[in-house]
This record gives C-alpha cells, sequence and structure tokens, in this order.
C-alpha cells in the first residue's frame, strides 16, 4: 500500500517536474523598445517620421551643457551650482584648475550631439528599406534633412574643440574616420552641407515627415534649403571665407530689416512641459539661488549702451548674488519660460553675418546691416569708422549684445584672436603666509580637450 | 539537515532489520533521552552502541529500546542540534540519558550540494554558518543583511546610507564584477530571492544624474531587506566558485543559503520577544565657527549676509540646523511572537513579527510585519513533504537625501544653510522661502513624501521520497518549486507649495511619482541523489538535477508634475511622464556530482553544472561551469597520537561559477521621446553585443583545519584564488559613434585572499564561559587583462576622484587629477577587516560583544567640499588638511578644486562596537514561584548597535554609497542620511 503511494506519488510528481524543466528555452528578445536592425531593415513610414521626432528631440540633448560651456567661457554670465563647483573652476580657469576631458562638460554635449548625428546616419539608411517604398523624391528629401542636421551637429562639437578638431566619417561604429584639423573638419562639414542642399535641391515640394514647429516656416524642401544655407554661411565665416558667406546668404533665409519680427525669424529648437518631453534647460526663475542659477557678467551691463533695448536679456535680481569670490546683480533672462524656443540660427545673425562678409568690400553695405541691428537695439546709427578693423570691432560689439547667450561670444572672439580681451574676474594673488604658493589668475580657454573616451 | 537525521534513522531502521539474524548474544537496555534543564523528553534522538552499526532512535517521548551484544557498551547520542553524548551502561535495564541543545552543534553539516549537506569535519571549503543566536541573538538588527556585519570571515558589507529601511551591499572575496550583477545570490530554504534595488524616480526631482553620472541615486532599499532576521534558524554563505559551483551561472557573487526555523515534535512552544529603545545619529558635523571677519573673508558670502549674521547672533537666534534636522531620536519598537511544534508526521513553525522604527530625521521611518508558516508532514515513512510560507508587507520612509543638481536634496540644501537664516514656519504652518537656497530644508523634509510599500509572498515546497533502499544503496528523490512574488510600490510626492515646486521659482508646480513593480521568481528543481556503501565504509553518493528559473520584473513608474490644487493622483495634474521596464529571463540548468567518501578519512568530490539562460544571445547554448575538491582529515587515519589536536583536515577545492550578462546587453534598443507633440525614437546610448558571453569566475581555495583540545580551540586558515575572465564590461566606446556604452567581454581580474578564524572557549566552568571568535580577513585585486583601453567609472570625474580600471592594477583604485597628472590617490579595498566576537556568561548574565575593525579602503568624499563652497563647513576654519599649514580646512579644499583630487579622497577605517548585548537569564526557581509551570523561560536585556565608532573620516560615517549596492561606485559620498546607532531595551518569555 504505502509502497504504491510512493510510486504515484513519485510519478506525478515527476510529470509535474519535467513539464516545468521542459529544456528548451524561448527567446526572450528585447521588452524595451525597437531594436536598431528593425529600424534599418524593417522599416514602416510611421517608424520614420518617429526617428524623425527622435532626430530634433535629440538635437536638445545636454544643450544647457553646451550652453553653458561656451557661455561661461566667454564670459558672458556665470552659472553656479551649489552641487557641482566645476562650472566656476574649472570653465573659469579658476587658480590651477584645468578643464577634465572626462568629465560632463566635456564628454556630455559632444556625446549627445554624435548621438544626434548617429541617428541622421540611421535615418539616411533606413529610408531605403521602408514598407512601402519612399519615391525617389522623398528619399531625396530625408537625406537632404540628415545631412544638413549631422552637419550641424558636427559644427557645435567642433566649436568645442577647435584647433582638436571633430571626427567627420562617423558611418560605421567599428571604423571610425580619424579626427581632422581644425580646417579640415570646416571643409568636411561644408561638403556635408553642399551634399545636404543637392538633396533638397531634387526633393520636390514636400517632406514625407513632419518637422517640429521650430521648424515652423522651413518645413517644404525649398524653404530647408535656405535653413541649410544659413548654417553654410556661419561655416563660411568660421572658415573665412567671406565671398562664400555673400553667397551662401544669398541662398539663405535673410531678411535685411529692422523689424523685432524679422530679426527672431528663423529656426529654434523648441521645448514642452509635456512628460516625455524636455524643458528649456537655460531657464532659471528670477532670483534664484547659488543652488542654480546664471548670472550675467557683470561687464554686460556694464558696457551696455544705456538707451540698448537689449539690456533686456537680463533682468536685475532682488538682491545681488555671490559665489565662489563670483558676484552679480543680474540674472540671465534671455527666457522667460520653461517652455521659451532656443534660436539654432535667426536672422539677426545672418544679418551680422551679412555685415561681416562685406566689412572689406562692401563698407557701406556693412554699415546698413549694422545699422539695421542697432536701430532695432534702440542705440541709433553706428558714427565709427569703417576701416575693416573697427568693422570688426563693431561687429564684434553688436553680435556681443544681439546674439547674448546663444553660443557664439567665446567663439567670435577666438575667431578674431581677441581671447585676450575677455575680462579676467579673479585675480593672481602673490604668495603670502596665508597661501605659500600664491593664487593664479582665471584662464580664458581656447578649446576643450578632446574628451578621453576617444581614445586619442 | 533533516534529511540527515533522517537518513541515518533510516539506515538504522535498516540494520535493525537485519541485525537480528547475525547477533548471537543479547541484552537490552531501555530508556528515556531528556533534555537538560526543561527535562523533556527529546524525540527521534539517534542511538548508536559505540563501534558498530547498532542503533535505534527515541520515538516522539523520547522513550528507546536498544539490544547490544554484550555489556558493558557505550552508546552514543545524537541529532542535530544537540551536543554529541557518550553514556557507558552496565547493566541491561532502564536508564535516563540527559542531553544538552547545542548551537554549536548545529555547525556539523554544511550544505554543499544542491540536495545534499556534507559534515563540516569534511567540507572542502570554508562555508561559513551563522546560526540564530550569532544573527539576532545579541541585539536584532533593522534588517537581514545589516546582520551579517562581522559575522564570518571574507564579507565586505556595507550600508548605503543611514536612512531606515536598509540598502546595504554585501560583497563576498572581493569585486566579482564590473558591469554585472556583484551582490550574492540569495536563496531561502530553497526559494530565489531578488535582491533588487529599485529607484522611485526622485531624479525628477534632484535631477542627480543629469551630470552623466551613474543614475541610480535615489538611495533606494534593496529587498533581502524583507526577510525577518528572527525567523531564521541558519546562514551559510558559500563565498566564491569553489564551493558555489553546483549554483553555476547565479554563483559567482557568492551564495547565501538561508534556513528557517522549523518545528520540532514535542510539546508546543511559545517563545514572545518585545524590544523597545530608540536610535540616534552616531555622529553630527557641527556649525561652523562663524565670525564677522571670516563672514567677511568667505567668497559665500555678501554684506546682506554679514547683516543677517550679526542681528540673528545679537538675538541670540541662530539656529544649528543640523541638529534641528539630525537630532531626532527615533523610537523603535519590536515584537516578535513564534509558536512551534507538532506530533511524529506533522510539525509546524510560526512566527510573527512586527518592527516599527523612526529615523533620526522627523518623516521618516521603517515598518514591516511578516508572517511565516512552515510546516513538515511525513506522508509515510519515505515521503515527507515541507512547505515555507512568508508574507511580508513593509513601507518604508526615506527622507530625500544624496546628490542633487537641482539644490533640493535635504542633504545638499542643508550645506548651503546658514545659521542665521529663520526657515521655521510661521504660525500658520506657512515655511519662508530660503533666501540663499532653492530649497527650505524643513518644509522639504516636512512636506515631502518618499515612500517604499512591498507587499511580498514567498513560497516553497520541498519533497523528500526515498525510492528504494538496500543493504548497501539506497536512492532518494528531492523535487523543490518556490515561487518569490510582490508587488514593490513607490510614492514620491513634492507638493507644489514646496519653495523649489512654486512656479514662482521655477518649479514645476508639484510632482508626484509613483511607481509598481511587479516582480515574480519561480524556480524548480529535482534532484536524485544515490548513496553507496561497502563494507569497509568506503561511500560513493551520485547525485544529479534539473533546475529551471524564472524571473519576470515589470516596473512602471509614472511621473505627473503641475499638481492640481493639492492633489496627488497622477491625473490630476498638467502632464505625466510614464517609464516602463520589464525584464524577463529564463535559466535552465543541470548537475552532476560524485562524492567519494573513505572511512572520513578522505573526502573528494567532483561536479559539472550546465546552464542556459535567455539572457545569452545563443539561449539555447550551454555554458559548463566544473568543480572538484578534496578533503583529508589527518586525525582519522590512526597514526595520530596527539591527544591535543582532535582535528586536522587539510582541503583545497577548485570551481568556475559564472555571472550572465544583464538582460537587455545583447541589444541596441530606442526608447521613446517627444518635441513639441512630436513623438520619437532616440537611441538609449548602448551598442548591443550579440557576442556577449557571460563572465566566468574560477576559484581555487586551500586551507587547513585545525581543532585543539576537544575543539575548545579552533582555528581555521582559508588562502583562495578567485579569477574572473571575460570581464563583462559597459565599456564607454568613442562617443562620435553616436553611443555611449558597448557592453563587451573585456578582461580579467584576479583576487588573492587570506582568511583567518579562531574559535576559542579560553574559560570553561560552572559558573562562568568566555567564549571568544576572531576573524581576518584581507583581499586584493588587480585587473590582470584589459583589452580596451583603461578608463574612468563611477562617482564624479577625475576632478573629485574616480575609479579607474586599468591593466596591472587594484580593480577598485581611485584615481584623481594632481598637479602631476592623473595619479593613484586611494583604493576602495580595506587592507584587512577583522572582527572579535565575544560571549561571557556569568551564572545568569550572557554579555556579548562584537568590535568590527576596517582598516583602510578608501571613499571619495563630497559631502566637505560641497559644505566648503558654500562657507558652512565645521572644520572650515581648523588648519589640518594644507601641508603649508597657512590655508584652513575650508579653504583648502577649495584651492584643490580643479588642482588635485586628494583632498576628496578619504581613509575609511573604522573600529566599531558593532552589537553589545547584556542578558538576564531569570532562574527557572524564580519563574516556577511566580507563574507556576506556565513560563518555561524568562530573559531580559539591554543591547546596542554602532555604540562606540572610532573613525577619523570627516563626514557622518565612513559606511556610505551615494550610487547603492552594485559595481564597483560604492564609497562615493554626496550628502547622505546619516548613520545611526541604537539602544534596544528587550524582554523575551517562552511559554
Amino acid at each position: 500500500m504505502i509502497m504504491k503511494n510512493i510510486y504515484k506519488i513519485v510519478s506525478i510528481a515527476a510529470i509535474g517536474f519535467v513539464t516545468l524543466t521542459s529544456c528548451e528555452i524561448d527567446e526572450v528578445g528585447d521588452l524595451n523598445g525597437p531594436t536598431l536592425e528593425n529600424i534599418i531593415d524593417n522599416s514602416t513610414p510611421g517608424d520614420i517620421q518617429d526617428l524623425m521626432g527622435g532626430i530634433l528631440s535629440d538635437m536638445r540633448n545636454r544643450l544647457g551643457t553646451y550652453f553653458d560651456d561656451v557661455g561661461v567661457i566667454g564670459r558672458e554670465y556665470y552659472r553656479f551650482s551649489s552641487s557641482d563647483p566645476r562650472f566656476t573652476s574649472d570653465l573659469l580657469g579658476k587658480n590651477r584648475a584645468v578643464l577634465d576631458n572626462n568629465t560632463f562638460y566635456t564628454t556630455a554635449p559632444w556625446g549627445a550631439r554624435y548621438g544626434t548625428a548617429k541617428g541622421t546616419n540611421i535615418l539616411i539608411q533606413a529610408i531605403e528599406n521602408t514598407s512601402p517604398a519612399y519615391t525617389d523624391q522623398e528619399k531625396n528629401g530625408l537625406r537632404g534633412i540628415g545631412k544638413t542636421i549631422q552637419a550641424y551637429e558636427l559644427l557645435l562639437n567642433l566649436n568645442l574643440t577647435f584647433q582638436g578638431g571633430i571626427r567627420a566619417d562617423i558611418s560605421d561604429p567599428e571604423n571610425l574616420g580619424p579626427f581632422l584639423s581644425y580646417t579640415a573638419s570646416l571643409d568636411a562639414i561644408e561638403a556635408l552641407l553642399i551634399s545636404g542642399a543637392t538633396d533638397l535641391g531634387n526633393a520636390g515640394t514636400a517632406f514625407a515627415v513632419n518637422l517640429s514647429s521650430g521648424f515652423a516656416g522651413f518645413d517644404t524642401p525649398a524653404d530647408f534649403l535656405k535653413f541649410n544655407k544659413a548654417i553654410s554661411a556661419r561655416v563660411a565665416a568660421y572658415q573665412g571665407d567671406l565671398a562664400a558667406m555673400s553667397d551662401y546668404l544669398g541662398d539663405s533665409f535673410l531678411n535685411l530689416s529692422s523689424a523685432p519680427d524679422d530679426l527672431i525669424d528663423g529656426v529654434y529648437y523648441v521645448f514642452s512641459a509635456d512628460g516625455a518631453d524636455q524643458r528649456n534647460p537655460m531657464f532659471f526663475a528670477l532670483n534664484a539661488s547659488t543652488a542654480g542659477v546664471r548670472v550675467a557678467h557683470p561687464l554686460y551691463t556694464t558696457d551696455i549702451d544705456p538707451t540698448d533695448n537689449r539690456i533686456s536679456k537680463v533682468a536685475l535680481r532682488d538682491e545681488s548674488i555671490t559665489s565662489d569670490g563670483l558676484s552679480g546683480d543680474y540674472d540671465f533672462r534671455l527666457y522667460t519660460s520653461d517652455v521659451d524656443p532656443i534660436p539654432i540660427i535667426r536672422n539677426e545673425e545672418l544679418i551680422l553675418l551679412y555685415a561681416e562678409a562685406n566689412h572689406i568690400s562692401s563698407p557701406g553695405d556693412a554699415v546698413t546691416a549694422i545699422n539695421l541691428v542697432r536701430t532695432a537695439a534702440g542705440v541709433g546709427a553706428y558714427t565709427g569708422g569703417t576701416s575693416p578693423a573697427e568693422l570688426v570691432d563693431e561687429i564684434l560689439n553688436q553680435r556681443r549684445f544681439s546674439l547674448y547667450g546663444e553660443g557664439h561670444r567665446w567663439i567670435d572672439m577666438r575667431r578674431f584672436d581677441r581671447l585676450g580681451d575677455l575680462p579676467i574676474d579673479r585675480l593672481a594673488e602673490p604668495p603670502s603666509a596665508d597661501n605659500p604658493d600664491g593664487v593664479e589668475e582665471d584662464d580664458v580657454w581656447v578649446e576643450f580637450p578632446i574628451p578621453a573616451t576617444e581614445n586619442q | 539537515m533533516k534529511q540527515q537525521t533522517h537518513f541515518s534513522r533510516m539506515k538504522i531502521l535498516l540494520l535493525l532489520i537485519f541485525t537480528p539474524v547475525i547477533i548471537m548474544a543479547q541484552e537490552t537496555i531501555t530508556g528515556k533521552v531528556v533534555i537538560e534543564g526543561t527535562g523533556e523528553g527529546a524525540p527521534f534522538m539517534n542511538i548508536v552502541e559505540q563501534g558498530t552499526n547498532n542503533g535505534t532512535s527515541s520515538d516522539i517521548d523520547g522513550n528507546f529500546s536498544i539490544t547490544v551484544s554484550e555489556l558493558p557498551a557505550n552508546l552514543v547520542v545524537s541529532a542535530l542540534g544537540f551536543s554529541e553524548k557518550v553514556v557507558p551502561v552496565t547493566t541491561a535495564g532502564n536508564i535516563t540519558i540527559q542531553v544538552s541543545e547545542s548551537s554549536e552543534a548545529l555547525d556539523e553539516v554544511v550544505v554543499t550540494g544542491l540536495a545534499t549537506s556534507v559534515k563540516r569535519s569534511n567540507a572542502a571549503n570554508a562555508v561559513a554558518s551563522i546560526t540564530a543566536d550569532e544573527l539576532v541573538g545579541v541585539t536584532p538588527p533593522p534588517t537581514l543583511d545589516g546582520a551579517l556585519y562581522g559575522k564570518f570571515a571574507g564579507a565586505i558589507v556595507s550600508a548605503n546610507s543611514g536612512a531606515p529601511g536598509g540598502g546595504l551591499s554585501v560583497k563576498l572575496r572581493g569585486i566579482t564584477s564590473i558591469a554585472g550583477n556583484s551582490q550574492p545570490l540569495y536563496i531561502v530554504d530553497g526559494v530565489y530571492i531578488d535582491n533588487s534595488s529599485i529607484a522611485a524616480g526622485l531624479n525628477t526631482v534632484s535631477g542627480a544624474a543629469a551630470g552623466g553620472s551613474a543614475s541610480n541615486q535615489d538611495n533606494p532599499t534593496n529587498r533581502i531587506a524583507d526577510i525577518n532576521p528572527d525567523d531564521i534558524a541558519n546562514i551559510e554563505i558559500l563565498k566564491g566558485a569553489s564551493a558555489a559551483a553546483i549554483y553555476g551561472s547565479r554563483a559567482s557573487a557568492g551564495v547565501v543559503i538561508i534556513t528557517t526555523k522549523r518545528g520540532k515534535a514535542g510539546k508546543t512552544s511559545i517563545n514572545i520577544t518585545q524590544s523597545n529603545g530608540f536610535t540616534q545619529a552616531i555622529r553630527l558635523l557641527g556649525v561652523r565657527d562663524y565670525t564677522e571677519q571670516r563672514i567677511i573673508d568667505s567668497g559665500s558670502f555678501d554684506n546682506d549676509d554679514l547683516q543677517n549674521f550679526i542681528a540673528a547672533r545679537d538675538a541670540g537666534r541662530l539656529v544649528d540646523y543640523e541638529e534641528e534636522l539630525f537630532g531626532e531620536e527615533g523610537f523603535i519598537s519590536k515584537t516578535n511572537f513564534n509558536v512551534s511544534g507538532g506530533g511524529e508526521k506533522t510539525t509546524f513553525y510560526a512566527g510573527i513579527s512586527h518592527q516599527n522604527e523612526d529615523g533620526i530625521v522627523k518623516n521618516t521611518g521603517y515598518e514591516k510585519t511578516s508572517l511565516r508558516l512552515n510546516i513538515d508532514h511525513k506522508i509515510t515513512d519515505n515521503i515527507k513533504l515541507s512547505l515555507s510560507n512568508n508574507y511580508i508587507q513593509s513601507s518604508s520612509d526615506r527622507g530625500f537625501f544624496n546628490n542633487d543638481n537641482t539644490g533640493t536634496t535635504i542633504g545638499v540644501s542643508l550645506t548651503a544653510t546658514t545659521p542665521w537664516l529663520d526657515l521655521f514656519p510661521d504660525a500658520n504652518g506657512i515655511y519662508p522661502d530660503n533666501p540663499s537656497g532653492s530649497s527650505n530644508i524643513l518644509q522639504t523634509r516636512d512636506l515631502i513624501t518618499n515612500n517604499e510599500k512591498n507587499k511580498r509572498y514567498i513560497a516553497g515546497a520541498n519533497l523528500d521520497v526515498n525510492i528504494y533502499k538496500s543493504d548497501h544503496s539506497n536512492l532518494k528523490a528531492v523535487l523543490r518549486a518556490g515561487v518569490d512574488a510582490y508587488t514593490f510600490e513607490t510614492l514620491a510626492i513634492f507638493p507644489k507649495t514646496l519653495q523649489f515646486q512654486k512656479p514662482d521659482n521655477g518649479g514645476v508646480g508639484g510632482v508626484s511619482a509613483q511607481g509598481t513593480t511587479i516582480n515574480t521568481n519561480n524556480n524548480y528543481s529535482g534532484f536524485l541523489v544515490h548513496n553507496y556503501f561497502t563494507d569497509n565504509n568506503l561511500n560513493f553518493r551520485t547525485q544529479g538535477g534539473l533546475t529551471r528559473e524564472i524571473f519576470d520584473q515589470n516596473s512602471v513608474l509614472t511621473t505627473a508634475t503641475g499638481l492640481v490644487s493639492g492633489q496627488t493622483n497622477l491625473n490630476l495634474s498638467a502632464s505625466r511622464n510614464v517609464v516602463q521596464n520589464r525584464l524577463k529571463q529564463e535559466d535552465f540548468g543541470f548537475f552532476v556530482q560524485e562524492e567519494v567518501n573513505y572511512q572520513d578519512k578522505i573526502i573528494g568530490t567532483i561536479g559539472l553544472r550546465g546552464d542556459k539562460s535567455s539572457n545569452n544571445t545563443d539561449v539555447n547554448k550551454f555554458f559548463y561551469y566544473p568543480k572538484a575538491s578534496l578533503a583529508i582529515n589527518i586525525p582519522k587515519f590512526g597514526f595520530w597520537s596527539l591527544d591535543q589536536v582532535n582535528e586536522l583536515k587539510l582541503r583545497v577545492a577548485y570551481g568556475e561559477a559564472g555571472n550572465f550578462p544583464f538582460f537587455g546587453a545583447n541589444s541596441t534598443i530606442f526608447t521613446n521621446t517627444a518635441i513639441a507633440g512630436l513623438s520619437g525614437i532616440t537611441l538609449n546610448g548602448q551598442l548591443g553585443n550579440t557576442d556577449i558571453e557571460p563572465e566566468r569566475q574560477k576559484e581555487l581555495e586551500f586551507g587547513v583545519d585545525l581543532g585543539l583540545l576537544d575543539n575548545r580551540v579552533g582555528l581555521q586558515f582559508t588562502y583562495y584564488q578567485k579569477t574572473v575572465d571575460d570581464l563583462i564590461i559597459s565599456s564607454a566606446i568613442e562617443p562620435s559613434t553616436g553611443f555611449v556604452t558597448q557592453v563587451v567581454n573585456a578582461g580579467n581580474l584576479e583576487n588573492n585572499g587570506v582568511e583567518i578564524s579562531l574559535n576559542a572557549v579560553p574559560i570553561r566552568n560552572e559558573n562562568f564561559e568566555w567564549t571568544t571568535f576572531v576573524t581576518f580577513f584581507k583581499n586584493t585585486s588587480e585587473i590582470t587583462k584589459l583589452n580596451i583601453p583603461a578608463f574612468n567609472t563611477g562617482a564624479f570625474g577625475a576632478t573629485l576622484g574616480t575609479f579607474r580600471i586599468e591593466e596591472g592594477k587594484s580593480a577598485t583604485q581611485i584615481v584623481g587629477i594632481t598637479p602631476n597628472g592623473l595619479a593613484v590617490l586611494g583604493d576602495a579595498e580595506p587592507d584587512f577587516q577583522m572582527s572579535f566576537q565575544n560571549s561571557l556568561k556569568y551564572k545568569n548574565f550572557d554579555l556579548s560583544f562584537m568590535w568590527q575593525w576596517k582598516q583602510g579602503g578608501d571613499n571619495v568624499n563630497l559631502t566637505a567640499l560641497l559644505t566648503d563652497l558654500n562657507g558652512t563647513s565645521a572644520d572650515y576654519d581648523d588648519i589640518d588638511l594644507d601641508p603649508a599649514g597657512a590655508l584652513g580646512n575650508g579653504d583648502f579644499r577649495q584651492s584643490q578644486l580643479g588642482v588635485s583630487a586628494r583632498p576628496f579622497v578619504e581613509d575609511a577605517s573604522y573600529l566599531r562596537l558593532r552589537e553589545l548585548g547584556l542578558y538576564y537569564n531569570v532562574p527557572s526557581k524564580a519563574l516556577q514561584q511566580w507563574f507556576g509551570k506556565v513560563v518555561q523561560s524568562a530573559k531580559i536585556g539591554f543591547s546596542g548597535t554602532n555604540i562606540v565608532n572610532i573613525f577619523d573620516y570627516n563626514s557622518y560615517d565612513p559606511e556610505v554609497s551615494n550610487f547603492g549596492s552594485n559595481g564597483i561606485s560604492t564609497g562615493v559620498e554626496v550628502t547622505p542620511f546619516p548613520s545611526s546607532k541604537r539602544y534596544l531595551f528587550h524582554l523575551s518569555v517562552s511559554l
């Protein structure tokens, strides 16, 4: 009886056991998102739209850090953060502090830009394998967008590393292209823009995808081409090729007008409070504390003309603010809400690029352009000299106030070899009993190191 | 352990059947085995005639009868949980044998196979065991893992913060993985227990990960904290692959095998224990000694600060906000009630416990209720079913600490809070905004919620079947199933009245982050064990089995911002973001093992485990893990004549174990994003690697066990070498690829270590007994091969000190910038650790205490720097860091920022009185007088945890981790929840 029960129980248990431990395992796959292979090899137009949305969204990744990098070194504003002292030490070259090639301010914006660039490469690959297939015109349009955005993203990274250069060939993760010199990098970016422009020129009248509202007015192949040309003009300025600047500006959305609406016409990063979206990283509330605040560099308000309405880009604080030996009375106030758009490129810059393009060959045209900006700012017409050197001074001065906080000051001063003119806030102190090594004055960095993870 | 008893009984039964045929002359001894002290009958004791195979066992009341061939004879009386006793018998007839319960006796067997155990004296590994007494006997730990400190050699246990509810890291024998799991596998009564740490989504508010560092800085608890330590009978720790190879691919970080208490047949016993006490911070840093001149000199303050300081000082309104925050004494209450007993066929253990602890910060605390029912039933003499059931409900309020990038965590805000601020609410309960920071710490403390709740059911079933038995062999089957299911909820609420949530201050109008994780682990296994023994006591034990584990975790975290009129419901908000993360893993494995035991003189084992997993790219590819071991008991050979040395065992063991790639390591995936109403997909930064393989650990350990003076002195020495090949590394790849990391098998590491433990009973007489247990261990690691360039990982970059994985260097080295370039500034690995456990018994008093000494091992401490930058450090004006003796510490540390990370890497050595307990056992005579026979025993006492803490480390506690438990990035400090000490009063009554 007992033995019989034993066998019964054992056999039932054994059957149950074998069922539960059947030894084949099924593939689980990735449960948390579509895979790269799927998107490249087997997309629908809906997927391509999502890729496009992702690229436009990614363009904003770590944008705040990028602007802080160039804005702080360019002495446009201070960035105080009670949880990260490096904004005021490393970026400003306090005492003996130097830029680190392996921390967030170097690696994060750099990686984010290449992330977006990768997205554009995926887009260009994936549109070949969709079902239903795109027409050639539609493919050209998508390629044109991808190449233009990729070129712009590469340009932002080149702004950081300058003579250190960038990798322009990034199509194969296993076999990346070399780091190019600054000049060669700019040439590669220009080539990519030209290739994108060609694609856009053969893209028919409409894109196969929707762009974000930041591209309002630039969302057809013909209009997007004007954005492509505007970026090309900026690249030409960096190349110092004034003739090319003029050509590109002619094909861009340059509008020689002083109407405020026309000055802000352009392409923007846009934000929203929606859950999956991002908010404007450059916004802080007025009178924010040292926990997190951008404080206008004191010279912004000192140097600006008393009647200049661009003073509204900063706002007087209730109380001055001090951190790490730096003080200010004005908050950086370019954005008044956390969903305000941030310009990528806009007409006011194009007008000043136009002035720059003409400052040697056609000083009169340069002054006309400068005056458009001056009039809009409420400071009256330009009365200074029209020698190239004097005009460069004036153009840089207008760019300083017109493009304040938009990521240009440091790069402008660098390309005209005037970094030495940027203010030094914390001066050297000689050795003393208190401080036997003495204190070195702040440094103005020329460029960021190439991120350590690039293994250069 | 039960099986061992059962097996012995089986053997005896067999012998009883066959011996009468052989035996000629016979004498019968009858009698009763009783338990010393209580006089209760001791059921199921093994009684064997010494030097023979003749034996029997006592019945449920302790009665027995044995027939011996001749008198006088010696009877050996033994059972698990009792000291072995040898009784000379000269005449036939009735005798009474007293046996005493022994906790040491529990050490006798150690679990080494999946279905079998081996006598400790025959084990080839230094398997650590912790008994219930050692675990909770001195002082009840807040959580289970918190009870492992110092209890055995080879484990580095470290709390991530002082927040109530746990959050600990346990690392066995050094670092075993860099990107993969480095926490041991926990198995409770055969059930694989999940030990996840699930973040509550505080990052939305703190922005801690916005700087690009590892994301989980939410300081969550880990789920092993759910297990009630009072239910545990015994813990065994398999520290590395040589002991744990049989667990295959989940064993590389070691295995912690927990056995809970089970009922004993006989009288129903009831125990009630009540503990009450309080907790307080072990250390506060203090307030800077402000003077007008110091405020003027500081770059952190302006004239307003100066005026406010003067006004507050003159009015006597300076507030010590650190004291205000961390000065609370948290109340602790713990009630434990258990009942056990049963009859010959069925036994049970029921444990009910409730724990309620307040933290040292207002509105923090931990509450846990655990119900356990363990039942064993003998279906027949040959079939036994064991069931374990545990339901746990826990809730912890963790406060808001650690790193941030928004100046909002209480910890970071405190660094910018000066004594002249007035942050207290007015009569209407309205908190003023902090004018010099983005948050008012008192408001944050009082109004936020950061709660974790868990409801968990763990159940295990074990069926033992004796399939056949004969003279020289027997066959047993063991079938096992387990389930660990829980629903874990996180609730983080930041109301919009908070300073940093007000839209005027740039806030998002309140945050409600609610997460739910549903986790289900299932494990099934089946084993066959065959024993074959020859006449000259050569035993062969063959076993084989199959195992299958299924892990399924689904987390949904919804973060709502812009809360509508004080509501916290997710839908009553302006916008919502949802993140869902799913994990699923199926593993299948088999194992075979052969043990040969020659007369307990030479014991050899070989075995092989094969595993496959859905986490591998080729899901049906097996990975094989072999093991082999040998133990030699020299005194058993008989040529040994030194009576003082009763044990001398030489042992060597080798084993391999694995660590599967983490879920998703082989795929490149997109996640969702959106831009102003346009949705999109974006790569998540990881380039998948379809060639990824499991890590393979190979461990060789050898050692000597020495027992002197009848085991009154025991010495164990173990040396191990543990290599991990094919290290899985989330390698930073060139960011220009568009990816941040790629998971690769990129190198090898090696750990070498020594473990020494000494146990002794220096004094033992009728009134006084002193037992002592000293452990020493040391581990060093080295990255022996690295196929990718050396890289920094963890912490916050080289400026502030970071870890660096580099060939030829320690795996846990800390590097940082210096004026001479990147240099090694420290190492997280301690030089050595020691613990000293002592137990003194004098008459009815028990005094136990344990000192734990960690020597060396460095932390990256950024708390001091953050206070310096705000001019608030308590030691700001002391001069002991600057080599030139000129700058105050605060100015010195700031002057090094960006120049050298050296001031931020600090020695984290400590010496602690980790546990102290003093108990008085009420004499049974007094109990009888007072309560008659109702109360069997009663005990009152006092205990404490972390009562004495000695360290130089410049913060609350060197034991801290901003980044939680996993990987190597522990020991990084950013304004944590301070650690606390505990004082408890106990009353325990057994009925």
